[in-house]
């Protein structure tokens, strides 16, 4: 088959892939946008295998079988609580995959530049595939600039992998969560840097492997310093940054093999993750330079002392403040996840709609450890999605809300943000529930949670706390609630 | 140690300061309980109840006062009942140490430990123990049915067959506790209810109770903050300002509740004579600042009164005591969490920890000393109001001017990008060889469809958006495949490993993807 029905696929295999991204503004089209993806991928590998360049297809299609079984497995399994660690993990295949796309790359000039020493090469070299032809092809201008794109892509790669197994280990509690930084801190991070570009011109002059490897050892350990830097509330934002660097490896691999559909996918995939990092960072409130340096910056002075005390309730009284509600709104957070609330939650909101209340989500862009993270934990556990709502379109509704209850969130709903200029998450847009008649707060215990910021919420006269495991609180209050 | 409730001795007065359940808290807290015979009786607590309850019940004061280590009351002592202190021995009531000088140096000389309920600071932490505002409360709610009960119509408008009824029209003077819950009362009995205070901070606090705020348009308004929630005496100009908008509400109002009190003062006057007499004929004028003078001219303490225009005036003092049970709940609730403070170890001794902002606020005498007036609170108790900043109004031509502004403003952002873009783009153009430009084309293009793209997609879908990106970006397969079949065993085998990989990345995204996605359903 020739080059240009390949290409005519990838044209199309292209619209189909924005086609579903772009299916994604609604939760009944998204369903058909996938399979417009899962289309365009099938024509892309299709349209690869047969078209030039492709050898050893039997294999190909072994192995693709072969990890199709495992991702069936890992996709079937998988809890929607565990969704972050697996999408973590996933990107770090894909920055290996890079990696070792990069190399081969390389190999294959160094293969090139070998024959044509020899002075064998005259015309085009059937035996050594399609790439080679094309490097044979190059100029010396067009050869160094493939350089360049190789070692970029190889360079984002590496950071990927090892940046997207430590998230992978951080979310899954491999590794512990907090912000932890070799002594050095930044500094290393920016050797490591610097010994990389000192690699690339080193690699742009000689061509030869070694700085190449150097590279992607010093790019492996910046990865891994990066996120380990990286406290664990702030994984929305590196969960999506990671995601943007695997689209972006794929671009700049595409850009050296001179394939236009990598380029095009690299290209959709790094936008797609670098706006949701910007919408992540924006709803924290802080840029993305101070989340990728790394944990809370210092307080700016003096926090405000809190003041008051925790009123405890047990599963009755809010089981009676939740009879007299009207109109109640409920806030999950990452304690939901942990605690595999949801489906609790659901069935509490079964239970009151059933008795005509009006019951709403107020989901804020960073609950959980991955954009969006609540609104899928919810849909799991069948909770209607048109009563779950975002911050913007809920924070109003606050004053006229009976009771508003907080289940295993804390930052998201720090009044802090707006009273105390001083608190490390100042300015940073949080849900008003305590502008509510009254406030429920489920949480383990009296601690800070992961920021380590005090929550004045907790203190306030119409909060009353309700400890405990929030699935095993929300299951004491189901029996009270008929 | 023994906690004990004598009968209160002040006439009239049916509130006692220990209930059947507050007696068994506190026996919980480790304390024995005793109580004076017939002590509970005009709140309606039997003797037999507090036997029940596991109390005590002595014949006389006198043997009380005697077997008590703590003694709780309502009312501030009489001399009499200040004579039968001892040393050492604790005495919780109102006390108003203000103007009882004198009971003070008494309680002083025989080394008593006095804790006067009135003066518990205005501390979030203390609320459960401020007996000033639940009685606040009663006296509020009180002040509306007694009114409701000397005022000849509905309070809700009505439509019968025998008529229309209008609704009553409440006015209530002053929106502290008492304040708020006659607002609460008087809109939930149908009225038309309207109110008033000199803090525009509790404006909101007034609506959400259900009535009208009045505004008073007036500038440098003050903030209650700085006094502990209280308020504070107003300027002439801004009194006079306010006397004059009474004025004009007295023809249209039915009823007329004041609490308008301010700490160790007497009453402002803001009912004169002229404003009763502009009110229609069986209207009602409930004043709960009675006992301090009364917010209206005409006030006599504890009567009712009739003017010659038929304007009733009550000047009750005793509201809490008209509902004795009630506030007897309340006050021996407040008692008690008191003593849970005094006593942390919950071993039934108390604990006078001088160091606690409450007990040292609440203590008049300690120990021979008199300690009022107590220092200042550490913490404040509601957080100073920022300044607002006045919004001012936009004329329609500053609005379009405003409008245009940000248009141009968006124009020159967004034309001065695409200049910086285009510069660098014809910029590599110069540098680069044909070849990579076509290349550099797609991907620019590819970028800027992506940004248009990923906006659309809402909050709710980040997570299938994530994973639906990722299987996309196994693309990276494409490499792998196209490389596979050429070259040395180090490039099959890694390309090898690189397909494998993207095929867990294909299969793994897309499918949890339409997992995902098969979940979201409308209601």
């Amino acid at each position: 088959m020739d080059f240009g029905f390949t290409t005519a696929a990838y044209v199309v295999a292209a619209v189909l892939f924005i086609l579903s991204l772009g299916g994604l503004s609604g939760q009944e089209s998204a369903k058909r946008a996938v399979w417009y993806g899962i289309t365009g991928m099938a024509l892309a590998v299709f349209a690869t295998l047969i078209g030039p360049g492709a050898g050893l297809w039997f294999l190909s299609i072994i192995l693709i079988a072969g990890g199709g079984v495992i991702g069936y497995q890992l996709a079937t399994r998988v809890q929607m609580t565990q969704m972050p660690e697996l999408v973590a993990a996933m990107h770090s295949l894909v920055g290996l995959a890079a990696v070792f796309v990069g190399f081969i790359a390389h190999f294959e000039m160094v293969n090139v530049a070998a024959a044509m020493t020899d002075g064998k090469l005259i015309g085009s070299l059937p035996e050594m595939g399609t790439f080679a032809n094309l490097i044979a092809k190059k100029s010396v201008v067009e050869l160094n600039i493939l350089r360049v794109e190789l070692f970029l892509g190889i360079f984002i790669g590496a950071v990927t992998f090892t940046g997207s197994v430590i998230a992978y280990g951080k979310l899954a509690g491999k590794v512990d969560t907090s912000a932890a930084k070799l002594p050095g801190g930044h500094l290393l991070n920016a050797a490591a840097a610097g010994l990389s570009l000192v690699c690339l011109i080193w690699y742009f002059n000689s061509g030869g492997f070694f700085p190449l490897f150097l590279m992607t050892l010093a790019a492996l350990f910046i990865g891994y310093h990066l996120i380990m830097g990286i406290g664990g509330a702030d994984m929305p934002v590196v969960v999506s940054m990671l995601n943007s660097y695997s689209g972006w490896a794929a671009a700049a691999i595409g850009f050296s093999l001179g394939n236009d559909l990598l380029i095009v996918v690299g290209a959709l995939v790094g936008s797609s993750g670098a706006i949701l990092s910007y919408i992540m960072c924006k709803a924290m409130n802080r840029s993305f330079i101070s989340v990728i340096l790394g944990g809370f910056g210092g307080p700016a002075g003096e926090q405000m002392a809190v003041e008051g005390e925790q009123v405890a309730i047990d599963a009755d009284g809010v089981a009676t403040a939740l009879e007299d509600a009207d109109s109640i709104v409920i806030i999950p957070g990452y304690g939901m996840a942990v605690a595999q609330a949801q489906q609790s939650v659901s069935e509490l909101t079964k239970r009151l709609r059933a008795k005509g209340k009006t019951v709403r989500f107020a989901i804020h862009p960073v609950a959980g450890r991955l954009p969006g993270h609540m609104n899928v934990l919810l849909a799991e556990a069948k909770v209607p999605y048109d009563i779950v709502l975002e911050m913007d379109e809920i924070n109003d509704d606050f004053p006229d809300t009976d009771v508003a209850i907080v289940i295993g969130s804390n930052d998201i709903v720090n009044p802090a943000a707006q009273d105390d200029p001083n608190s490390p998450i100042a300015g940073m847009p949080v849900l008003e529930c305590w502008k509510a008649k009254q406030v429920f707060v489920s949480k383990r215990g009296q601690g800070t949670g992961y920021s380590g910021i005090e929550n004045p919420l907790f203190f306030k006269d119409n909060t009353r706390m309700f400890y405990g495991d929030a699935k095993a609180s929300l299951d004491q209050l189901l029996t009270k609630i008929s | 140690m023994k906690i004990g409730a004598p009968k209160e001795t002040y006439e009239g007065e049916a509130r006692v300061a220990m209930t059947p359940d507050s007696a068994a808290q506190l026996q919980k807290l480790g304390y024995d309980c005793v109580i004076e015979t017939g002590a509970g009786e005009a709140a309606g607590f039997s003797n037999a109840a507090y036997k029940e309850a596991g109390v005590q019940v002595v014949k006389t004061a006198a043997a009380l006062w005697k077997a008590a280590d703590v003694v709780a009351k309502v009312r501030p002592p009489s001399e009499t009942e200040i004579k039968r202190l001892r040393d050492g021995q604790t005495l919780i009531s109102f006390f108003y140490p203000g103007a009882n000088e004198k009971l003070m140096d008494l309680a002083k000389g025989k080394g008593a430990n006095v804790i006067a309920m009135d003066m518990v600071p205005r501390i979030s932490r203390a609320q459960k123990m401020d007996a000033l505002s639940s009685m606040a409360n009663i006296a509020g709610y009180r002040a509306v049915i007694e009114a409701g009960n000397n005022f000849g119509r509905f309070f809700t408008g009505q439509v019968t067959a025998a008529g229309k009824v209008p609704p009553a029209k409440v006015l209530i003077v002053g929106a502290g506790v008492a304040g708020l819950a006659a607002i609460g009362t008087a809109t939930s009995l149908g009225a038309m209810t309207y109110a008033f205070d000199v803090r525009p901070e509790v404006s909101e606090q007034i609506e959400s109770m259900g009535a009208e705020f009045v505004f008073l348009e007036f500038e440098d308004s003050q903030d209650s903050a700085g006094t502990g929630g209280y308020a504070a005496p107003s300027s002439p100009e801004f009194r006079e300002k306010q006397l004059e908008k009474f004025r004009e509400l007295a023809p249209e109002m039915d009823i007329v509740i004041t609490t308008a009190l301010i700490p160790n003062r007497d009453a402002p006057i803001l009912w004169t004579e002229d404003m009763v007499k502009a009110m229609k004929p069986g209207s009602v004028v409930v004043d709960l600042a009675a006992e301090k003078g009364g917010n209206c001219e005409l006030t006599i303490m504890d009567e009712k009164i009739v003017t010659k225009n038929g304007v009733t005036i009550v000047g009750y003092t005793d509201f809490p005591s008209r509902m004795a049970s009630q506030a007897s709940t309340l006050y021996s609730t407040n008692i008690r969490h008191m003593m849970t403070d005094l006593t942390p170890e919950k071993d039934g001794q108390v604990v006078h920890n001088m160091e606690d902002d409450v007990i040292r606020g609440a203590t008049v005498t300690f120990k021979g000393d008199i300690t009022f007036p107590p220092p200042p609170p550490k913490i404040k108790a509601i957080a100073a109001a920022p300044k607002k900043e006045a919004v001012k109004e936009l004329t329609p031509e500053q609005k379009k001017a405003q409008e245009l502004a940000v248009f141009q403003k968006q124009t020159r952002n967004q034309v001065g990008l695409l200049a910086i873009g285009g510069a660098l783009i014809l910029l590599v153009g110069l540098v680069a060889p044909a070849s990579f430009m076509q290349h550099f084309i797609v991907f620019v293009l590819s970028v800027f469809v992506g940004f248009q793209v990923i906006w659309g997609v809402s909050h709710s879908l980040h997570t299938p958006l994530m994973s639906v990106t990722n299987a996309i970006s196994s693309i990276i397969i494409l490499g792998a495949l196209m490389q596979i079949g050429s070259g040395s065993y180090l490039v099959i085998l890694l390309a090898a490993l690189s397909v494998f990989m993207a095929g867990i990345n294909i299969f793994g995204g897309f499918l949890v993807t339409r997992r995902m996605l098969a979940m979201f359903q409308k209601s």
